[in-house]
């Protein structure tokens, strides 16, 4: 186990390092000058000249990378090229409402998705199943960022029952979470599809070992042999799509937050990149990059944890 | 010690929790803030507030609430104008050189920096001379000091837009000089002392709010609060105003078009300014090109009401020259040319140019787009194969520089729009002979031209400067480089119990902002 846990560090650690080199070779391939591009066309020749030295834009490609990854790896991402302000402070500002949205996304997701897919399976080929099956296949189709205009459309314009915009009255906990509804339903819904037929696909496999057979010809009661016998073996493979869809959805939150105007690690890395203002769009990918790979790393090391036969293989 | 263990079932049981939480039922009663608090979409966070390293835009209406300006932007019959500020107790131009001011008695910068003093605007002005925007004070020599709160603003030579385009603009702000040397002799996101009707606060990403500074002794503004929520983009920002959450928005050209159809209930639309102007610009200097029939073949063959019509859904002005509306030297009508293809195909004859190619660059957004695209079809009805090239907007604005590589060289034919103050200077700036390889990208030079941008400049008397401006634009029109195409104006939807203030530019000015 220990072993593993040390490959999966060094694995996590490697996929960083080429993140950053790949973002840092992208962001210098973009044409145009980047510190004329950041403070537009007609800015003076001493204000670019500032720029490119607080940006290290004056030095060999090379040296910039090795400035900001030995920063980087101190904790300095490096400051803001407008307003001077530490990036590590940015993104953190940042970080929390991105999360709190995913989390809200996913939990109404799992609420939902997880019984529904757990029904589908126990009533194959009924109406039920029927039902989920074409749900949940409609919900995967529709981009998340569809969802998001049209939940605004209908329940913050049309019906005005939910605030449209921002992230809430700092410091107003209910306010705030009125602004996590429609955002967290908007990226949630195609991950209720996604984990409804993840469980349903799961629980038949499951529902027809052998194990299973014996609990019934035992006489356990159905609800006891689904939900205590069936589910916790079925649930194992949901715990690493929901790992997964946990960093897919920072891509979606990425939409919500622009639609909704709300603050997160998504808009900031957009306007950043409209900016080209550089240190923030490396920091904000760094932070983003190394929470995914957190995220799986943790999914997988908790189905180790779960499942005694995957923590024996290891 | 007590000892905290998990179990499998503990952990699954309280992750549920964790997600219905994020599901619980929640009231809208908070959603909806009312009251004496103006709500208003802002583009972005502010970034440097310091007049003289600011980014500008947004960080110039804060500066508005917060800082004192000797002048502002006043509107008459379309015509734009300038009058002091309630700061300013006189503002007067003396001669061409001499503008004497005196500040209103009972000015107090907040944080105990005492009042406001002539030497604060000596300080501010004098300091923007080294900043990044000392364009705006090159004609500076130095303010003079004459007393508390008088002093004299003296110019090295006459130039007329000083007050429109310097005092009434972002770079016009005054500072208090004993706060700025405290905080180090600049600042960025924190004035370092106030005086204005709001004091203000910043939450990146999400808003900043102005409330009441206590220390205010002047007129007092409609609203006591004005917060400035952070919508990047436009189109959110006109969802949420339709939503009730923003009582004003600036709003896009398709969505002026979608209202004046049909208007949202309770809102109105305001138009600041049109301080915008497009064209279509030719390398005179190009080999396809150099010859100015075909160039006046081409201005005869564009169908600018066609590029209104399709391209901007016919919510801009059609533009016929670099002047704006409301600014001295405006136009009526194009001088040399007039949509005729029939003309065009002749020039194009008597030119001994047939099987013409083109490319035209275009800035990759949608308006520019289907402009060109209009442009192609038109060129093509008399013969002429145009290709567009879009462009990100790094090499955009490289491609017609001389210092930024070669590209001008291959430079045939462009859509390009400038943004200006109320000002006709400002505009003509430009085009003149120094220009050329640098924002003259048509690359023509006239020195009769460079002769009456200085007159421009010195002149005070309106009428005389008028015609300066629209000899000049002739002038550009006759080298046939040009095909003016429209005027963008800075619209805003706004609630109707709102009367909006805003500078022709669009910078949004709250504390003139008044409640009906």
């Amino acid at each position: 186990m220990y072993f593993y846990l040390i490959k999966r560090l060094g694995l996590s650690f490697a996929v960083i390092i080429t993140v950053v080199i790949v973002l840092f070779a992208l962001l210098h391939l973009i044409p145009g000058d980047p510190a004329t591009i950041a403070l537009g066309p007609r800015a003076s020749d001493e204000a670019i000249a500032r720029y490119a030295a607080k940006m290290h834009l004056d030095e060999p490609l090379w040296r910039q990378f090795l400035i900001y990854i030995s920063n980087a790896s101190m904790g300095d991402l490096g400051v803001d090229v407008f307003s001077d302000r530490p990036v590590t402070q940015i993104v953190m500002e940042r970080l929390g409402f991105t999360l709190a949205l995913i989390t809200c996304g996913l939990g109404w997701a799992i609420v939902l998705g997880i019984p529904l897919g757990a029904l589908a399976a126990v009533r194959p080929n009924s109406w039920l199943d029927r039902i989920t099956g074409i749900l949940s296949v409609g919900t995967i189709a529709i981009p998340s960022f569809v969802v998001s205009i049209w939940v605004l459309v209908i329940f913050a314009i049309n019906l005005r029952w939910l605030p449209a915009i921002g992230a809430g009255e700092p410091g107003q906990l209910g306010d705030q979470l009125l602004h996590l509804v429609l955002p967290a339903f908007a990226i949630g819904l195609s991950w209720v599809g996604y984990l409804a037929r993840m469980v349903r696909a799961s629980m038949l496999e499951v529902m027809g070992e052998n194990y299973i057979r014996s609990a019934r010809a035992f006489g356990l009661k159905p609800n006891t042999v689904v939900y205590q016998y069936a589910m916790r073996v079925a649930i194992l493979p949901t715990i690493t799509l929901i790992g997964i869809g946990f960093g897919g959805l920072i891509s979606s939150a990425v939409f919500a937050e622009i639609i909704f105007a709300r603050p997160g690690i998504g808009s900031l890395i957009l306007i950043s990149i409209e900016a080209r203002n550089f240190p923030v769009v490396q920091g904000a990918v760094l932070v983003a990059t190394s929470l995914y790979i957190f995220i799986v790393l943790f999914s997988d090391l908790l189905v180790a944890w779960l499942n005694p036969r995957v923590r024996e293989s290891l | 010690m007590k000892n905290y263990s998990t179990t499998r079932r503990n952990f699954m049981a309280s992750t549920a929790a964790i997600g219905a939480l994020g599901v619980m039922p929640l009231l809208p009663s908070a959603a909806f803030a009312q009251g004496s608090t103006l709500r208003i979409r802002q583009e972005r966070d502010h970034s440097i507030l310091d007049p003289a390293y600011m980014v500008g835009g947004v960080d110039v209406e804060a500066q508005k609430q917060c800082l004192p300006f000797l002048s502002q932007y006043t509107s008459k019959d379309g015509t734009f104008g300038w009058q002091p500020t309630y700061f300013a107790k006189k503002l007067e131009q003396r001669d061409a050189t001499h503008i004497d001011f005196e500040l209103v008695e009972g000015l107090v910068w907040s944080n105990g920096y005492g009042s406001v003093k002539a030497s604060d605007v000596k300080f501010s002005f004098e300091r923007m001379k080294t900043g990044d925007w000392k364009g705006y004070y090159d004609s500076l020599d130095h303010v003079e000091v004459t007393g508390d709160r008088t002093g004299t603003i003296v110019l090295k030579k006459p130039f007329a837009p000083f007050i429109m385009n310097t005092l009434c603009n972002g770079p016009g702000a005054i500072l208090c000089e004993k706060a700025v040397k405290k905080a180090g002799g600049k600042f960025t996101t924190k004035f370092p002392a106030v005086c204005g009707p709001y004091i203000y606060e910043q939450i990146p990403g999400q808003q900043a709010t102005f409330t009441a500074n206590p220390e205010w002794t002047g007129p007092k503004p409609d609203y006591d609060t004005v917060k400035a929520l952070i919508i990047k983009e436009v189109k959110a920002a006109e969802l949420a105003f339709e939503a009730g959450e923003l009582d004003c928005t600036s709003i896009g050209a398709d969505t002026l078009a979608r209202y004046t159809k049909k208007m949202p209930a309770d809102s109105a639309v305001s138009v600041a300014g049109e301080l915008q102007y497009m064209w279509m610009g030719m390398n005179t200097e190009h080999p396809k090109l150099k010859d100015p029939k075909v160039r006046r073949a081409l201005q005869h063959a564009v169908d600018v009401d066609s590029i209104l019509a399709g391209a901007y859904s016919s919510t801009t002005k059609k533009s016929n020259g670099v002047i704006c509306p409301g600014l001295l030297g405006q136009r009526d009508s194009t001088k040399y040319y007039n949509y005729d293809p029939a003309k065009a195909k002749a020039l194009l004859a008597e030119a001994g140019v047939s099987g013409l190619e083109l490319t035209l660059r275009t800035l990759n957004k949608q308006e520019r787009m289907l402009t060109a695209q209009i442009i192609q079809a038109n060129l093509a009805a008399i013969g002429v194969t145009l290709n567009v090239l879009p462009q990100d907007s790094g090499p955009f604005w490289e491609m017609g520089q001389e210092k930024k590589g070669d590209t001008w060289k291959d430079l045939e034919l462009w859509l390009m729009r400038f943004g200006t103050t109320p000002d006709p200077y400002e505009a003509m700036q430009w085009f003149v002979s120094s220009q050329v390889g640098i924002w003259n990208w048509e690359r023509w030079t006239d020195k009769e031209f460079d002769k009456l941008y200085d007159q421009g400049i010195a002149e005070t008397d309106d009428a005389k400067r008028a015609a300066i401006y629209k000899n000049m634009q002739d002038i550009m029109e006759e080298t046939g480089a040009y095909v003016w195409i429209n005027h963008e104006p800075e619209t805003f939807a706004h609630s109707v119990k709102v009367k909006i203030n805003a500078a022709p530019s669009g910078e949004l000015n709250y504390r003139r902002f008044e409640r009906v």
